[in-house]
């Protein structure tokens, strides 16, 4: 390979601009059979380039729908670039499809696409250039399908926008370190604007980038002039533009869309010569697609969704309910968490599929950076693996064999670790032994080829009931790793066990740690005293400048404040207003004098009326309807807890958006009314495939079945739910609701029921004499 | 609240088509909506990312050639298309508010809808004399011929993509049809609804606020 980061690379140019050019139409993949020579000719204009690009961007199974084989097309594509007589890599684009949890394509089915190319090509191409990508995810897919498929060099480029971010919100920063974390051997953008308008870009790239980067924009910013794309800069402002780069420090250039052959010979001339040296700055990242977070000063990891000592995570986690973490994941993230921690080690459970699963829930609602956290090295691959972003591996100790099952792991995805001063023996009493297993663990993972930024050492906290002595043993070897070079970590809580009024241990403690060099508390970020412990540590170590944090989370402190929210009498008032804040501790109150069932019929239900009729005559906006069902259904869910399993719920109601379609507010607004009048709900969500919902009733027999649809083509899809339901022999009545639904329409899909909003859709339920199974 | 921009935009613009997808019944607002609304927009200006593609097209693209377009197209000299999303960071938001604070989620995707259009009607004033924006699926025209405006403008450049059953991600985006020139203005008479249009029953119409 050319000598990749010591000496400038130079990459060809514009391909679609100049088969425009030529006047050559219809799939430019195809042309590579269809007109060889001419594309062939187009790489000989590039010859001036060290290396040469497929015509293949849009070549893979789930872009490319033509009648050639994919492996006739790039074949034919790495021949003709072949006439050019260099280095040739093939060219990989995006999919078009958009990824889950966005859109509706797997991060599996990318892979697949992008690895089938790769195991076609690999033995012919000298390396991969994976290009135009805007999406972080489906780059990752990308990059582990070429790297696991082939031994040649890859490089990725990604597009950014004017606010220098990718069009699915990822920061140069984050691109940084998520692909240098995959190992790729070059990054950087291309596309996207032209030269003058990057600059930004590729000096955020260069600072953090430990791989070499390379830049190919476009030729300028292009003007549409009688429905033509047309580009206003010289080849001269061009390689202007790229000589500032190249002494930046950038490694590669070329050129994306405008960009012809007199302007790679323009910047030709720069092939060969050195790199401008530049300096990285090495820090400890974990980052999501969108926020990245640099552990220094004092970061807090939250560590709510891990099941240990929590009841009700671990009955979620048995039963498959996923959505439980979301709820625990936002609280901690409006908290004040900076990472959060996820474990789902229960006992009996297929640890590597729930950790899949819950790494998709959570990362689909919280953008936080996450800590995988399990002993299970299958369940952190699959946890990495699937991670959009940079995570944190919790953990390895001192023990050779947990190193080396999990240290691959980290060097693979890039992981950042954290290192436990224990071994087989137990926790060493002292600070110095712990210091001791530390080193151990750096040395080990710097075999592994795994850089001291990317390591941190959790010198561990023992309970001060039991070893009290020891306390100050902790600290001591936070000290002392410090030294080290490493971030730490402690999980600060475990300290208290045992003791009354845990939380100033905890508070005190915390302190205590921080001034010793604590970077990562592991904390429950619900405990106002610590987080702002946290913040007032940032003031007084001067991490905090100007007090700024501080300030603004304190601004409005008043020690007598009790909150923003208005406050309400009764629980009444608080339905009836919509105050879900407060409907529990309302709730609790009324269960000391009231029966449960008292509350539901006698307060929660008349309230719901009240609301429920001002919003039908127009005195109410759904908005505050939405409220007053949210908190009728907190109550609801408070009063279920004192009753026996089942023991409120009026039955059963299915929903689901028809196969199709995708516009499920409606359907969200009619679940959370009828949970807030206690029926239980199951959400089939959008988009539901006929089948899944005949499924859905055969396991639940509902009182009803809800279906629901917004566009007219789906109102085919809705039919034939329907129609697949009085097959099964459906005895639930079918409701259906939408904005193209009409009391006749519904009649004539053979539905029950419509109904014109959620409302409507309660009051026929609770009309409806005795349901067929209860 | 009164003059409050909400970036080029004045909140008292966008208002009264928020409160319309929010079934506002002609009564007059509350104060906690108005003030959960400009909250909501707040927001929504802070992860949007509001992106416009478009071609000019002085021969009208074959797939328009075909009512109701050619009604639509009457008098115009040449066609626009375009397309318009606010990017996906806003579904996400959407997502979790639909699991967390569903009354924030219901008054956001209303925003989010009278934002898209508002900025994209700003928008084509810059490009030139056009008529409304006419999208595929209004007046009995198909939902289908999104497709055709997907292959000619490739909306994946600004993140945009087309699944199987035309629908368009990120959620709050659109594709359209604009005349240039013409005197084009919105009706009900060849909508799928207006048999049993509530907007139409209470003496509005769902384009209202646009209405002089």
């Amino acid at each position: 390979m050319l000598r990749l980061g010591k000496e400038i690379i130079v990459f060809d140019g514009g391909m679609g601009s100049e088969i425009e050019r030529l006047g050559l139409t219809g799939n430019p993949e195809e042309l590579n059979v269809t007109h060889s020579e001419e594309i062939k000719a187009i790489h000989r204009a590039y010859a001036c380039a060290d290396i040469i690009t497929t015509n293949t961007f849009g070549l893979n199974r789930l872009k490319y729908k033509g009648k050639y084989d994919l492996k006739t097309l790039a074949l034919a594509a790495i021949e003709n670039a072949r006439a050019a007589g260099k280095k040739v890599f093939f060219d990989i684009g995006p999919t078009g499809g958009m990824l889950a949890p966005l859109g509706t394509l797997s991060f599996d089915e990318a892979y697949e696409a992008f690895a089938e190319i790769a195991k076609l090509t690999s033995h012919l191409v000298d390396g991969y250039i994976a290009e135009t990508f805007s999406d972080l995810y489906e780059m990752k897919a990308c990059v582990l399908a070429l790297k696991e498929n082939s031994d040649k060099p890859v490089f990725a480029t990604m597009t950014f926008d004017s606010t220098a971010r990718t069009l699915t919100g990822s920061t140069p920063e984050i691109v940084a370190n998520t692909l240098e974390g995959l190992g790729v051997d070059a990054l950087g953008v291309n596309c996207s604007l032209g030269p003058k308008e990057l600059g930004e870009v590729v000096s955020r790239l260069l600072k953090s980038s430990g791989v070499p980067v390379i830049v190919q924009p476009n030729r300028g910013l292009p003007r549409l002039v009688g429905g033509k794309t047309v580009y206003d800069l010289t080849a001269e402002e061009y390689e202007t533009a790229m000589r500032e780069f190249v002494k930046t420090g950038v490694s590669v250039i070329g050129g994306c869309c405008g960009t012809t052959p007199e302007f790679i010979q323009r910047i030709a001339k720069f092939s060969g010569k050195k790199v401008k040296s530049r300096k990285v700055k090495r820090e400890t990242i974990v980052n999501s697609a969108t926020k990245l977070t640099v552990i220094d000063g004092v970061k807090i990891c939250g560590e709510r969704l891990n099941p240990t000592g929590k009841k009700a995570l671990k009955e979620a986690l048995i039963a498959g309910d996923f959505e439980y973490l979301v709820d625990e994941a936002v609280k901690q993230q409006e908290a004040g968490a900076d990472l959060l921690d996820l474990n789902v080690g229960v006992p009996k459970i297929d640890e590597p599929a729930a950790m899949l699963q819950a790494v998709r829930t959570v990362q689909e609602y919280c953008d936080l950076p996450l800590q995988i956290d399990s002993s299970n090295r299958e369940a952190i691959e699959k946890g990495v693996r699937y991670y959009n972003g940079i995570p944190l591996i919790n953990s390895v100790n001192g023990e050779n064999e947990v190193m080396d099952a999990v240290f691959p792991i980290a060097k693979k995805y890039g992981a950042v670790v954290l290192g436990l001063t224990m071994d087989g023996s137990g926790v060493p009493k002292t600070a110095k032994e712990r210091l001791k297993i530390a080193k151990r663990i750096v040395a080990r993972a710097e075999e592994y080829g795994i850089p001291r930024h990317k390591i941190m050492i959790d010198t561990l906290v023992l309970t001060a009931s039991a070893e009290q002595a020891l306390v100050k043993e902790t600290i001591e070897a936070l000290r002392l790793v410090k030294k080290l070079g490493v971030k730490t970590a402690l999980g600060v809580s475990n300290v208290s066990f045992g003791l009354p009024n845990r939380p100033l241990l905890n508070k005190t403690f915390l302190t205590m740690a921080m001034t010793a060099g604590l970077n990562m508390p592991i904390m429950n970020p619900l405990d106002g005293e610590m987080t702002g412990a946290v913040k007032a540590f940032g003031v007084l170590s001067g991490e905090d400048e100007n007090s700024a944090n501080y300030i603004a989370a304190y601004e409005s402190f008043s020690p007598a404040a009790d909150g923003k929210e208005s406050t309400v009498a009764s629980l009444y008032d608080c339905v009836k207003k919509g105050v879900k804040t407060q409907a529990a501790a309302l709730t609790r109150a009324e269960l000391e004098t009231k029966p449960p069932m008292e509350i539901v019929n006698e307060i929660l239900i008349p309230a719901l009326e009240e609301v429920g009729k001002s919003y039908d005559s127009g005195k109410l906006f759904l908005p505050q309807l939405v409220s007053a069902a949210e908190a009728a259904k907190t109550a609801f869910g408070v009063i279920t807890e004192k009753l026996p399993k089942g023991g409120a719920e009026k039955g059963t109601v299915v929903l689901a958006t028809v196969k199709g379609d995708v516009h499920d507010i409606g359907k969200n607004i009619v679940k959370v009314v009828l949970e807030s009048y206690g029926y239980r709900v199951i959400d089939l969500g959008k988009d539901t495939p006929v089948q899944k919902v005949v499924e859905a009733y055969e396991k639940y027999q509902p009182l009803a079945v809800g279906l629901s649809c917004l566009m007219t083509t789906t109102v085919f899809s809705m039919e034939e739910t329907i129609k697949a339901l009085r097959a099964a022999n459906c005895t639930s009545k079918i409701f259906v609701g939408g904005a193209v639904l009409s009391e006749e329409v519904a009649n004539e899909i053979g539905a029950d029921y419509y109904t014109k909003d959620a409302l409507g859709f309660v009051k026929k339920l609770e009309s409806l004499d005795k349901p067929p199974r209860a | 609240m009164r003059g409050l921009k909400i970036a080029s935009m004045n909140y008292s613009k966008l208002k009264p088509q928020i409160y319309s997808y929010l079934g506002y019944h002609g009564v007059s607002a509350s104060e906690e909506t108005d003030a959960l609304i400009l909250d909501c927009l707040k927001e929504l200006e802070k992860v949007q990312t509001f992106r416009y593609r478009y071609q000019a097209f002085e021969e009208i693209p074959a797939f328009l050639a075909k009512e109701p377009y050619l009604e639509f197209l009457k008098g115009t000299s040449g066609v626009v298309l375009s397309v318009m999303t606010l990017g996906t960071e806003v579904d996400r938001l959407l997502k979790l508010y639909a699991r967390t604070n569903a009354a924030r989620g219901v008054v956001l995707d209303a925003c989010a809808s009278a934002y898209l259009e508002s900025r994209s009607d700003e928008y084509e004033k810059t490009i030139g004399n056009l008529s409304y924006r006419f999208c595929p699926g209004y007046g009995g025209s198909e939902v289908g011929d999104i497709r055709y405006i997907f292959e000619l403008l490739h909306p994946e450049k600004i993140g945009m993509t087309l699944l199987e059953n035309n629908y368009m991600l990120p959620s709050k985006s659109m594709a359209g049809v604009l005349g240039i020139g013409g005197q084009n203005t919105k009706n009900c008479g060849s909508c799928i609804l207006l048999a049993h249009c509530n907007y139409r029953k209470e003496g509005t119409r769902c384009y209202g606020s646009e209405k002089k």
